[in-house]
Parts: structure tokens; sequence; C-alpha cells
């Protein structure tokens, strides 16, 4: 009863946490961009437009407005779900992030699950012969693959499975030939309620090449993680206990070990999950997929500051809320977390 | 991997060819409002779904589109009469006639974000008759019926745009041309034929544009076949190179757009160093533009050494003096350079585009090799973004940049660079030149400007070559090299062909029914 008491009161104090982290986000991000160089009337009209056109948009904009009230003014639309509008075209900031981020989380999710059951199985395989053959390959796969710069390892993916064996497209998130499924965004899945099996086709062929090298980046982490945590869990004395009850390896491990070293693995995954809906950057732009990160850098260059602003407001807040989930997870399956 | 790559194939294998033309390019496309749209892939689309007054053919003559002939000057070349064609709708059903189009030029002139270009020519917009256009200039120019061949006057459909006529309509197209728009997305887009269209129906069922984010995804789709087409300049210079040398061993078409982008160097020219013009004429004369071609872009990009591309009436390969790093010396010599003194000045260049990057360490060695006791470039990259909006403050001694003239017309490039309203001495305080960065003017350059807009024919030939001769001389911009735009299709289509303006004329593109491969070539 105490420590369900004791699991609430952490929870209460997690979440009330939460609005001010992404408060001191959004204020961090909102004086960043006014402090970068380039103007966004310049980015929207160009530099050679007409004074006066320059200063209509700019009271149009708000932007001839003092830095606290243009603070306010984008503290008061946050609080009301308002993202506002993209400078360069006019269009809902929720809009933008309704269009790209089911794109991106289709990837990181396949992309986890992936990097987690081929990562997990290779961090397993070796545990039978600790510092056998298999196991030394597990280590190194799990050093390698953490070591693999992305940007190199998404090029070549890139130009031996797309350009010269011309197995899979080379980039985009569906055939052009087709139109994509209508729905939630999420192309799989609308596809498959839809019995749009040409469609489902369509998105897994362009889903491979970006997903599997997200995943062979990934993996390497939840193969050494789980590598050491199992290891160090076989050493310990209630293993020890289990082992003397006379209980086969097998189910030491299975029983005893594997549920405790998953529990690191488990916070490890919650954090890279949300890293990689807004840290799949390198992995957007090679495979020309149309997620979130590859729009936040198109803004970032265009200084359209509402959508830099309300795209990192919502990953900050995804990550945070993630992370928060995460640990209450964490903390109610395993009773040696103190809070 | 294997697994799903497995299930992906099954019954996946490549489709059978269709008469839909897939086309890469690279770049989003935020904006499909004419009185907005500026970059190529924009420009391009809206070519496709619409057509100009005037299209402007290879030979660089005019041919009426919407326009049913030739524009007819009045009034001293201050009254503009076009005539309109009778048979033509917008892909919404609503007539095209002279309302249509004096919405669309009035609209352009209110929120077009490119209406600088028109400047204040046009005084007013009437409707003569049904089908008759009036445009009362303030005052004559010949730069104009240039202009009624840019994209971005292209008419759209009054009805369609009844609730925008004072803001931007950026997903949606309705104009006249030989497609409508049936789907659009930032980085896809599918166009269907338009069955009542007024002019030769396209030659394929339809194209589906796609945009690629990186240089070598545009090139393995092409490569892998992928996509049919691909139309872009921004392919880095190497596989630019290996797709022109595949066009050359017969793989591929490749199809080669006037050249209408120009590269250039601008030198600030009202501060230390560069007020002196011997320093300046110093830095045109070190600068081997033909050696920088090669390396750079293995002869792809054409040294040029003026402001106007050669491919317009009145321009000009060779007003700029040639490299000759003797003259290059002497001249730092006589500045007090070269003897124990290195002249040593920062480089900026934009580090987005790969191609300056290149062209900045290439005239660095070039500077090392041939006077490295007088010159030393510190190169300093900095984003586009930000280049352009510090270039108007001055920040920059020397920054590389290119230029693509609104409208194909000497005017549209030599006005942005060195129109001045306010001139004291050889330093502009106010107008074009500033916001480009050189802050140079001299005297008689701006009245010579102008009156070569009122000009034709060979008048206005000498009148343009006074103006390159002035610029050349006081060498606060250093041209550097010039562009084409480029297209490069698969085998199994016909070789696609650009139009004067540098449009590819996608209505045109067609799969060759009989499946046969014709062997490729260049065409210019």
């Amino acid at each position: 009863m105490g420590r369900a008491r004791d699991l609430a009161r952490y929870s209460a104090t997690r979440l009330a946490l939460a609005p001010l982290m992404l408060w001191l986000i959004a204020s961090l991000v909102f004086l960043l961009l006014r402090v970068a160089p380039g103007d966004p009337v310049d980015a929207v009209l160009g530099s050679r437009a007409p004074a006066a056109a320059k200063a209509a948009m700019r009271a149009r904009l708000g932007l001839d407005q003092s830095l606290l009230d243009q603070y306010l003014s984008y503290l008061n639309g946050l609080i009301h779900g308002d993202l506002g509008q993209a400078l360069i075209n006019q269009e809902p900031v929720r809009a933008i992030i309704g269009k790209t981020l089911p794109a991106s989380l289709e990837l990181s999710v396949i992309a986890l699950v992936l990097a987690a059951v081929v990562g997990l199985s290779i961090g397993f395989s070796g545990i039978a012969r600790p510092e056998g053959k298999i196991d030394l390959g597990g280590r190194l796969y799990g050093l390698g693959t953490y070591a693999l710069p992305p940007f190199w390892v998404a090029m070549l993916v890139q130009l031996v499975f797309a350009v010269s064996l011309g197995w899979l497209p080379v980039g985009g998130r569906f055939p052009p030939s087709l139109l994509p499924p209508e729905g939630s965004g999420f192309f799989l899945l609308d596809s498959a309620l839809q019995n749009n099996w040409t469609a489902f086709r369509g998105t897994v062929r362009h889903l491979i090449l970006p997903a599997g090298t997200l995943a062979l980046l990934l993996s390497g982490t939840f193969t050494t993680a789980l590598r050491l945590n199992l290891r160090r869990t076989l050493r310990g004395d209630y293993v020890e206990a289990a082992r003397s009850r006379g209980l086969s390896e097998r189910q030491v491990i299975l029983r005893h070990g594997l549920p405790n070293a998953l529990l690191p693995v488990l916070t490890i995954a919650g954090i890279t999950v949300a890293s990689l809906i807004g840290g799949a950057l390198l992995i957007e732009v090679t495979f020309s997929w149309p997620g979130i990160a590859l729009r936040l850098q198109e803004a970032i260059n265009q200084r359209d500051y509402p959508v830099v602003q309300g795209i990192v407001v919502v990953i900050a807040a995804l990550v945070v809320l993630v992370s928060v989930a995460v640990d209450l997870l964490v903390a109610s399956l395993d009773p040696r977390v103190r809070y | 991997m294997a697994l799903a790559l497995t299930i992906t194939q099954m019954g996946c294998q490549a489709p059978p060819p269709t008469s839909r033309i897939t086309v890469a390019s690279a770049g989003r496309i935020s904006s499909l409002d004419p009185a907005q749209a500026s970059t190529l892939g924009a420009t391009q689309l809206i070519s496709a779904l619409g057509d100009p007054l005037y299209r402007l053919k290879r030979d660089g003559s005019l041919e009426p589109r919407l326009a049913a002939s030739a524009p007819v000057l009045s009034d001293g070349g201050r009254t503009v009469t076009v005539p309109l064609r009778t048979d033509v709708r917008f892909h919404d059903g609503t007539p095209f006639n002279a309302a249509a189009m004096a919405f669309s030029l009035r609209r352009f002139l209110e929120i077009g974000t490119l209406s600088y270009v028109v400047g204040d020519r046009i005084a007013a917009v009437e409707e003569a008759d049904s089908h008759t256009l009036r445009l009362r200039l303030s005052r004559p120019s010949t730069s104009l019926q240039g202009l009624l061949t840019s994209i971005n006057l292209t008419p759209i459909s009054p009805t369609a745009y009844s609730n925008h006529q004072d803001r931007f309509l950026h997903d949606r197209f309705v104009g006249t041309g030989p497609y409508k728009l049936t789907r659009f997305s930032e980085h896809q887009q599918r166009l269907e034929p338009f069955a009542q269209y007024w002019g030769e129906a396209p030659r394929n069922n339809g194209l589906d544009l796609i945009t690629l984010s990186n240089s070598t995804a545009l090139y393995g789709a092409l490569r892998s076949g992928e996509v049919d087409l691909l139309l872009s300049a921004s392919i880095d210079e190497d596989q630019r190179h290996t797709l022109h040398e595949r066009a050359s061993a017969g793989e591929l078409h490749e199809s080669v757009g006037p050249a209408m982008e120009i590269g250039y160097i601008t030198l600030l020219s009202n501060r230390e160093p560069f007020q002196d013009p011997n320093l300046r004429r110093a830095l045109a004369v070190s600068l081997n533009r033909s050696e920088i071609s090669e390396r750079v872009s293995y002869g792809l990009r054409r040294p040029l050494r003026a402001l106007v591309p050669p491919s317009l009436a009145g321009g000009a390969m060779a007003q700029w003096p040639e490299h000759n790093p003797e003259q290059a010396r002497k001249l730092l010599q006589a500045a007090g350079y070269c003897n124990g003194s290195t002249l040593r000045f920062p480089l900026t260049f934009r580090s987005n585009v790969p191609a300056d990057k290149l062209l900045a360490l290439t005239w660095q060695a070039q500077v090392q090799r041939d006077l490295s006791d007088c010159l030393v470039l510190d190169l300093d990259g900095v984003e586009s973004t930000t280049i352009y909006r510090q270039l108007g403050e001055g920040a920059f001694k020397a920054v590389m940049l290119d230029w693509r003239g609104s409208y194909p017309d000497p005017e549209a490039y030599l006005t942005p660079l060195l129109s001045c309203t306010s001139v004291e001495g050889n330093i502009c305080m106010e107008g074009e030149a500033a916001i480009s960065g050189s802050f140079w003017s001299a005297p008689g350059l701006q009245t010579a400007l102008l009156k070569s807009d009122t000009l034709t024919g060979d008048a206005r030939r000498t009148a343009l070559d006074r103006v390159d001769h002035l610029s050349a001389d006081g060498a606060a911009y250093i041209p550097v090299w010039l562009d084409s735009p480029r297209a490069w299709a698969q085998l199994n289509l016909n070789p696609p062909r650009f139009d004067g303006s540098g449009q590819l004329m996608l209505a045109e593109l067609e799969r060759r029914q009989d499946g046969a491969s014709k062997k490729g070539a260049t065409n210019n």
C-alpha cells in the first residue's frame, strides 16, 4: 500500500514537472531563433521586395512588436494549442506536424522493433558460452554498429540496394504512380485497414531501406545493453540460489536472468524512441523521407519561426512524455527502484 | 530485411511501362501561387499547369500562347495592347478573357513577392474589350515583352481565386495549361491531361512529379530506372558529369536548356580594401575561369566574362578581361602590395552549395600558385539564408553568388545588380546595387541602364554594351560561369526539350510505345 502511494506521488511529481520542462524548452527555442541571423520576412518575400511590403508583412506577422510581446503572444497561443502558421505558405503548423509526424513515427517504430528484435537476439545468443565465438561476435556487432557513421551507412545502403541492385526505391515514402491511402497518415496501417495491398507493398518497399538502416544503427545498443546486463544478472545471488534449487540453466536464464536484464533495456528503448522522433534527420535526408526531422531542417533553413518552434515543442513534448512513461513503467516493474 | 524483400518483391516486379511519366527534381514545393513561386521546381510545375501570354522560343523570338498575336505598342511605347485568344478555358471551366488576365496581373502587382521585377513600369492594367488587354506604362520599356513571358504572370481563374484575391493560394493551381493538378503535396504532385485544353494535347497520360532531398537520391532514382526523367540544377558536379558521360555514350537522353544562370563574385566597393578599383580589377584578372570550369564542373558550366547570358539579345560572353596573373601582379604592386605585403581578404561562399565551395577552393589554389606573395584568400562558408540577409548590410568583402533573371531579358540581369536610386560618386547609397552587396555605381551608369530599356535592335545592343563596359571597368562584380538547366531521360522516352526561358516542355514527353530504345544523345 505504501509503495503504491509512493509510486502515485512519484508519478504526480514527474507529470507536474513536464509542463515546466516544456516551457523552458519553448522559451529557449523562441530566444535562440531570434538571436540567429536571417530575417524571416526576407525568407518569404526576398531581400529585394519593396520596403513597404516588408513592413506590412512584418506587422501582419507581429514581428514589429517588442520581443516580450512576441513571446507572450507565442506562449498564449501555445497554451491554447495554437502553434501558429508557417511564414512561407501560411499553412497551420498543426497541419504540418499532422502530416509529417506520422511519417517519422512509422519509420521510428518499425526501426525500433527491428532493432530490438535483431539487437536482443544477438545479445542473447552468446550467453550460453560467455567469451565464446558467438559472444565475441555479438560484442563486436554491438560496438561496430554503434560506431558506424549514420550518413555513411545510409548512403552505402542506398547505393548498393537501390542504385546498383535496383531492388528497392532510392527514396520517398510511397510509389509516385499510386495514390497514398487516406486516413491517419500511417500508411502501413491505413493501407492494411483499407485492404489496399498494393499500397501496403509499396509502403513496405519504401520503408525497408530507411527503417533497416536505422535499425542496424540502433541494434548494437540493444545488443550491448542486454549482453552486459544479462551477464551481471547471472552473477547475482538470487540466480545462484535458483541454480542451487536445481533449476536448469535454460530456466535460470529465462525466468530469473532475462526479465531482470531487460529492465535497463526498457529504459534504453524509451530514450531511443524519444530521440528517434527528432533525431533521424540524416536518415530522412538521405532517403528523402518526408518526416518531421526533414521538415524541421527545411524550416530552419527558411527561418520559418512558427514551424521550427512548433516542431521543437512537439518533439520535446513527446520526449518528455515517453521518458516519463518509461520511468513510471520501470518504477512499477522493478521493486528495487526508490523514489 | 531479406524476408521483407522477398515479400515485397513477390508479384511486385517493375510495373509495365505506362504512358504516365515520373519526373524527379530537388526541393520541396511550398507554394504553387504564381505570385509567390520562385523556385525552379515551382515555376516548372506552373509552366505545365498554366500558359503565359507569350513563350520565348529557342531562337529568341516570341511565340504567342494565350495572346493571339504579338503585342502592339502605341503612344510612344507607353501603351501595350495584347490581343487574347478567345478559345481558352481555365481548368474550372471559367472562360479566359481580358478580365481574367487583368485580375491575374493586378493580383500579382498587389501581392506578388516578385512584383519588384515589374517595378513601377506598369501604371495601369485595363480591359480594352472582352479579349484585349491594355497596359499603360509609366515609361517605355523594351524588356516588357520579355516580362510577358514570365511564369509568374501566368493567368489564374478569377473564380477559383475569388477568395484569394489579396492573399496567396499555395496548394492549388487553376490555370489554363495542358495539365490540371489532381493531387498536391510538397513532395509529390499528380498531373492529369486537361481534356478541354485549347492547344496540342499532352503526349502522355499524365505526370507524377516527385522531389527528392539530395543529389545522390536523384541520381540513383534515374540510374535505377525508378524515375523516367530527372530535372534538376541541384545535382552535384560529379554526378552531373557522370550523367553527361552516360548520355554521350548513348545510355540516356540529355537535354540542355538555354544558359540563364550566372555565377559571380561580388566585391564590397564602399569599404577597404576594395574601395580601390585597381584591387578589384586585379582580382578580376587573377581568376582563371577556364580552369575553374574544368576543375569544378568538368566544363559543364561555361566560363563567363559578362553579366548578361549570351543567349539573350544583347548578351555577351566576354566583356571582362581574361585571366592575366602578370597584370594582376602589376595592379597589386601599384596598390602597394607584393613587396613584402600581401592583401589578405575573406572570400565568403554559400556552405550549402557544393559548387561554390569547389570554386572558392580552386580560386584560392590559383592565387596561391600565381600570386602567393601578393594575395591570400581566407575561405569562409556561410549558410545562404544568412548571406542573403546580411548582403545589403555590407557584411561581406567578397562573396560568391548566382543569379537567374525572372524573365528572359538583359534588363532582368543588369537592373538587379546595377540599378541605383541614390549615388554619391562611385558609391550606391540606395538601390539594387546596395541590396546586392557591391554598393557600386558609376557616373552615367543609371542613365545608360534606363536608356537601354527604351531602345530596340542595334541601338539597344550598343547601350547594353556600354553598361557592360562600365561594369567591367568598375569590376565590383566578377562573372565566373554560366549554367544551363539540364534534364536526363531514360531511352524509352523521346528526348526532352526546353523552351527559350529554360522551362522543360513536359507536355511533349512521350514514352516510345514500341518499347525500343533509341540511342541517347545530348540536345542543346
